[in-house]
């Protein structure tokens, strides 16, 4: 039998399930053989027998009951020895979010025995066997948080990243999280499922088929009626009707013909009324029904006034679709397909944006129309969303989206993060040039920048910062941002033999003229230590907070790099964002709202800092931290240096608040020797991003 | 294991994790003689332990020898073609032999060896010395005139093997004068032998008292790839003549005790020719494969086999019956990477999917770009399969030399 693919290992028919059964118990027999040799081995001959214990139990846990039937075996795995001398012989102080890093990695034995600790941990918790160190409450409180934890192995299918990285290995963290579940319950993480979507729906991604994914496994198993809920499962209702049943005519999801012809016979006042039901789901989720876009296709017969219901538009935007009404009817018949639903949304909120009245933006985006894509274009997107719409309609979908929604886009599993923040910053700020950057490279497969006067050709340029080329991108992304990603590094290479950091130079002339010609850097490039830590934090306040800068709102977003650290404070890397906004929250406190390319913003960087992405005056989208919190992980930002604040107000009360953070975190070990705590730093993590 | 006092007290002679955990588990005492290098873990894991460096026998050879006698040891055991002669040396004082050492540096040069099998009256092919690449292109073409080859006609390829070198290291097939060329000088001297269309076996014995206790026949597939298990039915039926020959061998050679493992051909008119002979374990992996098939532990077979103070019953309770006792075939296969860029190691589906497959021990690649191989060398790693039909994992072993297994 050909297994090439497990997810037709799993669909298969009964006979098939036998002759898998067969198979796992003869890989059973081997390892128990594995387990009694090393069980018998003297200890300092058990490391060398674990290879094998190991790929055997992978290729066990790869089949239909094969977690089970490790899980069986827990005790005896315990005792053989297998985790001995490593991290998991002590699950007591396990932490439940390294097993994402480690369910992830494209190193098989890691992912193996994070998955047999989790099977030997079930089996403590359910009272197979009593552990030593881990009561089975102790165990079952774990066991959910990485459940919790690893949400998404539980619904989705391997990422297109993932496969890349992990292979076949991927479907063992899926069926090890399959199987947990089943075991311990779905009741207890369906609630952290739907908040979890929630969670992410607030920041509003331009790409939402991992959303759509989950949500329409949360159906599937309310619908399979197998699962014993409990009172889980609150709210699930929202998120399933908004895709499948949003408004009075589509509730028992009648499938699209059926639904075209409930409209042709619907009056003024029920088509009213399904097009408030459809525009209400879609700003409530940020998620659109394919049924939304059969009615939004059928409006403009009816006239503005529905079609503005529909796209639940307010006066500005009610304004702005009737003074580009005849634009607006020739997106919507060229971008909205059922095939394409988040056109809708990108649409709306575009509209709403009023950007429409910048004067190139309207005859920018009728180009848009009628461009024809160059062959590689064509291409990519093909090989990336498939057939099922045209692929300048794919692109106009992503047009509308990123114009829509700035700070929806997402740098996808790839080490992109500057040409993502690029892309919001000129959607946010300067979008009919983003649009000129999307004709380049969809018709002329080339986008030529300049620096210092001299042209950069996204052709010429050798490599960028990604080895690989990208896949899990939104249309307009997929196209431009191979092209920015060369010309980025290409700058950077320009910059090589420089004195200091490349991004004071590269940063303005890549992302516009409004990145602040001023320059402040806090490490030392050459020696990773920390530099002039007061002088630079004294300065940011100076010019971004209204309280020491006249009250001055910040004009234009600037790129900023933030060291970014794990939720135990320890410095992972250097990342880039975009500063938009500084202001007070309602609670009066004031804060840094910034976009952070990566896809998802709310993250723990240890230390009491959290960033938020709603509940503290966050527009969709928007990261934030209170002020000094963001300070403690800047490194990098940009200022106009005729426009300086003042500096001296600052009081040193305020600067140790965030030189604190600072110390407690990515810069323990950067503080220069003889400085402050004066204790010897190592040399650090290398150079600045 | 409780070590019995009444029995007998090895050395091993260089480091191999499998025979001191065999070593650990049965009732002899034992210490390790090995490089610096194993001092922390031996000295970690409470293994006994005697720190030598291994290079050519020198002056101070006699050093260890007294060591290991003050310290009440009985014999010495070679792990590894480069201790062969220091067991001899050891051997010679230990049980005060001195013609230990010349049999051991007999087994160390291939071309000293083949004479000598010669001498005793064992068939063995055309060889010669070589000191350079004329001596090698001479071979080549007179062995082809001797075939009654004319210009043009597909030579018959020579193999080029170092003397001391062990199994497959080292060895090329030559088979136009170009290909000599690419041999680097500090291959030199070596020994050249003709082809020998046949069927390449090896041969496990295990001697004690003069007499066999105990003969495998291991199968190879493909010379540097693969082998298994036991032997095949059809080699197997040639196993009296074996015997016989190896009978030959071990009187030609004078050999009283320990383990030897010659390699034969058998020709297609059932003619034996006698190839070399090592006085240690073979290397890939054949002691595990017999345990997997026999379930007794070879390394154990090995200290008994040397321990002067084992007993006649002992031993020959020890082993099972050759041939009959074995529960199906074992077989292994060294992976070598076939493209010249990889990324990352991955098993054919059909590979792992296939009942036959135990295990493997390969591990992610550590460099891209993979070194072009030269001669037959080192492998990045076996593969493991067990079955019931000798046919089945006979195909099987040779169509995994068409897979890729890194990519």
């Amino acid at each position: 039998m050909s297994s090439d693919d497990t997810d037709e290992v799993q669909s298969k028919a009964e006979p098939d399930l036998q002759d898998i059964a067969q198979k796992r118990d003869a890989l059973l027999v081997r390892l128990d053989e594995a387990l009694t040799a090393m069980g018998r081995a003297p200890a300092f001959a058990k490391p060398g027998k674990l290879p094998r214990i190991l790929d055997i139990a992978r290729r066990v846990m790869f089949l239909e009951g094969g977690c089970a039937a490790v899980a069986a075996r827990a005790e005896v795995l315990e005792q053989a020895g297998v985790f001995a001398g490593s991290d998991w012989s002590t699950p007591h102080i396990l932490i439940p979010s390294l097993s994402r890093v480690a369910l992830r990695s494209a190193e098989a034995d890691l992912v193996v025995i994070e998955s047999l600790s989790e099977l030997r941990l079930l089996a403590v918790s359910q009272g197979w066997f009593l552990h030593p160190l881990m009561s089975s409450e102790q165990a079952h409180h774990y066991l959910t948080q990485v459940l919790a934890l690893n949400l998404e192995l539980l619904f989705s299918t391997p990422s297109e990243a993932e496969r890349a990285q992990q292979g076949r290995l991927a479907q063992v963290p899926r069926n090890l999280l399959r199987y947990l579940a089943e075991t311990i319950g779905y009741e207890h993480v369906i609630d952290q499922l739907i908040d979890e979507i929630w969670r992410i729906q607030q920041q509003r991604p331009i790409q939402v088929d991992t959303v759509k994914h989950m949500i329409t496994q949360i159906a599937v198993c309310r619908g399979s009626g197998d699962i014993n809920w409990g009172s889980s499962g609150q709210g699930a209702d929202r998120l399933v009707s908004s895709l499948y049943g949003p408004t009075q005519a589509t509730r028992e999801d009648p499938g699209l013909e059926e639904y075209q012809r409930r409209l042709s016979s619907m009056d003024a006042t029920a088509l009213q009324y399904e097009a408030t039901g459809f525009a209400r789901a879609m700003h409530d989720t940020g998620l659109v029904s394919p049924y939304h876009a059969v009615m939004l296709r059928h409006l403009p017969e009816q006239g503005d006034h529905l079609l503005a219901e529909c796209l639940g538009l307010s006066a500005t935007g009610r304004d702005c679709l009737l003074c580009y009404r005849e634009l607006v009817h020739a997106l919507v018949a060229a971008a909205v397909h059922p095939g394409t639903p988040q056109a809708v949304y990108g649409l709306a909120l575009m509209l709403e944006r009023g950007i429409l009245y910048q004067a190139p933006v309207a005859p920018a985006l009728w180009r848009q129309l009628s461009l024809s894509l160059c062959a590689a274009a064509e291409q990519r997107l093909l090989r990336t969303f498939g057939d099922g719409v045209p692929p300048a309609s794919r692109l106009l979908e992503g047009v509308l989206c990123m114009m829509g929604l700035p700070l929806g886009i997402g740098q996808g599993n790839n080490p992109t993060c500057q040409s993502a923040r690029a892309l919001s910053m000129w959607a946010h700020n300067d979008p009919d040039y983003l649009l000129q950057m999307v004709v380049w490279a969809a018709r002329d497969d080339e986008i030529i920048m300049h620096f210092e006067g001299q042209p950069i050709s996204s052709r010429a340029s050798v490599g960028g910062v990604a080895t690989e080329v990208p896949v899990d991108l939104d249309p307009v992304s997929l196209l431009v941002v191979p092209h920015l990603d060369r010309i980025y590094a290409e700058m950077g290479r320009r910059c090589v033999g420089r004195e200091g950091d490349p991004h004071r130079w590269v940063n303005p002339e890549f992302h516009g003229w409004w990145s602040g010609r001023g320059f402040s850097i806090n490490v030392d490039v050459a020696t990773g230590q920390l530099h002039d830590l007061e002088g630079f934090v004294r300065h940011f306040y100076a010019a971004y907070h209204p309280f020491y800068n006249g009250n001055q709102p910040l004009i234009h977003p600037q790129p900023a790099g933030i060291a970014v650290t794990d939720s135990a404070a320890r410095f992972i890397g250097w990342h880039a964002i975009t500063l938009l906004r500084v202001t007070l929250d309602p609670a009066g406190i004031m804060r840094a709202y910034f976009y952070n390319p990566n896809n998802d913003s709310g993250q723990d960087w240890g230390d009491g800092v959290v960033v938020s992405t709603a509940g503290h005056g966050e527009h969709f989208g928007e990261a934030s931290l209170p002020f000094e919190q963001f300070a403690s992980r800047l490194y990098i930002y940009h200022y106009d240096p005729l426009e300086y604040g003042e500096p001296a107000q600052i009081s040193r009360e305020e600067l140790d608040q965030v030189i604190g953070y600072v110390h407690r975190s990515w810069g323990a070990e950067r503080v220069p020797a003889g400085a402050l705590q004066a204790e010897q730093a190592d040399g650090g993590a290398g150079a600045p991003e | 294991m409780k070590k019995d006092p009444n029995k007998g007290y090895v050395a091993l002679l260089g480091w191999s994790l499998s025979a001191v955990e065999a070593a650990e588990s049965f009732d002899r005492r034992y210490v390790v003689v090995a490089p610096d290098w194993a001092e922390e873990y031996c000295r970690q894991h409470d293994i006994p332990y005697v720190p030598w460096n291994f290079e050519r026998l020198n002056d101070r050879s006699m050093e260890i020898a007294q060591t290991l006698k003050d310290m009440g040891v009985n014999v010495a055991i070679p792990l590894f073609e480069e201790t062969v002669e220091w067991a001899g040396a050891i051997n010679s004082v230990l049980l005060n032999n001195p013609r230990l050492l010349g049999q051991a540096m007999l087994m160390r040069d291939k071309s000293l060896m083949k004479r000598r099998a010669q001498l005793g009256g064992i068939r063995v092919g055309i060889f010669e010395e070589a000191h350079d690449r004329d001596d090698v292109i001479r071979f080549l073409k007179r062995v082809n005139q001797t075939l009654l080859k004319l210009d043009g006609d597909p030579n018959d390829p020579i193999h080029l093997k170092a003397f001391d070198k062990a199994g497959c290291l080292g060895h090329r097939v030559i088979r136009t004068p170009d290909e000599v060329d690419a041999i680097p000088d500090e291959e030199f001297p070596s020994l050249m032998e003709s082809h020998l269309d046949g069927w390449e076996f090896a041969v496990e014995a295990w001697i004690h008292n003069g007499k066999i206790r105990f003969l495998n026949i291991s199968e190879y597939v493909s010379l540097g790839y693969s082998v298994f298990v036991p032997a095949s039915p059809e080699l197997e039926s040639y196993r009296p003549q074996i015997r016989a020959q190896i009978e030959k061998l071990v009187k030609t050679f004078d050999i009283e005790f320990g383990f030897i493992h010659p390699e034969y051909f058998v020709t297609s008119d059932s003619e034996m020719y006698f190839g070399e002979v090592a006085y240690r374990p073979p290397g890939f992996k054949v002691f595990e494969l017999l345990e997997r098939v026999y379930g007794f532990n070879a390394y154990h077979a090995l200290i008994l086999s040397f321990d002067p103070k084992t007993t006649e019953e002992e031993i020959t309770g020890f082993f099972p019956k050759e041939v009959e006792d074995a529960d199906g075939y074992a077989g292994c296969f060294g992976v070598y990477p076939r493209r010249r860029v990889v990324s990352r190691l991955e098993i054919p589906a059909e590979t792992e999917d296939h009942p036959y497959f135990e295990s493997h021990e390969l591990t992610p690649p550590l460099q891209e770009t993979v070194t072009k191989r030269t001669a037959f060398g080192t492998h990045w790693g076996l593969m493991y399969f067990r079955g019931e039909d000798a046919e089945i994992l006979k195909t099987l072993l040779k169509h995994q030399e068409e897979l890729d297994f890194y990519v």
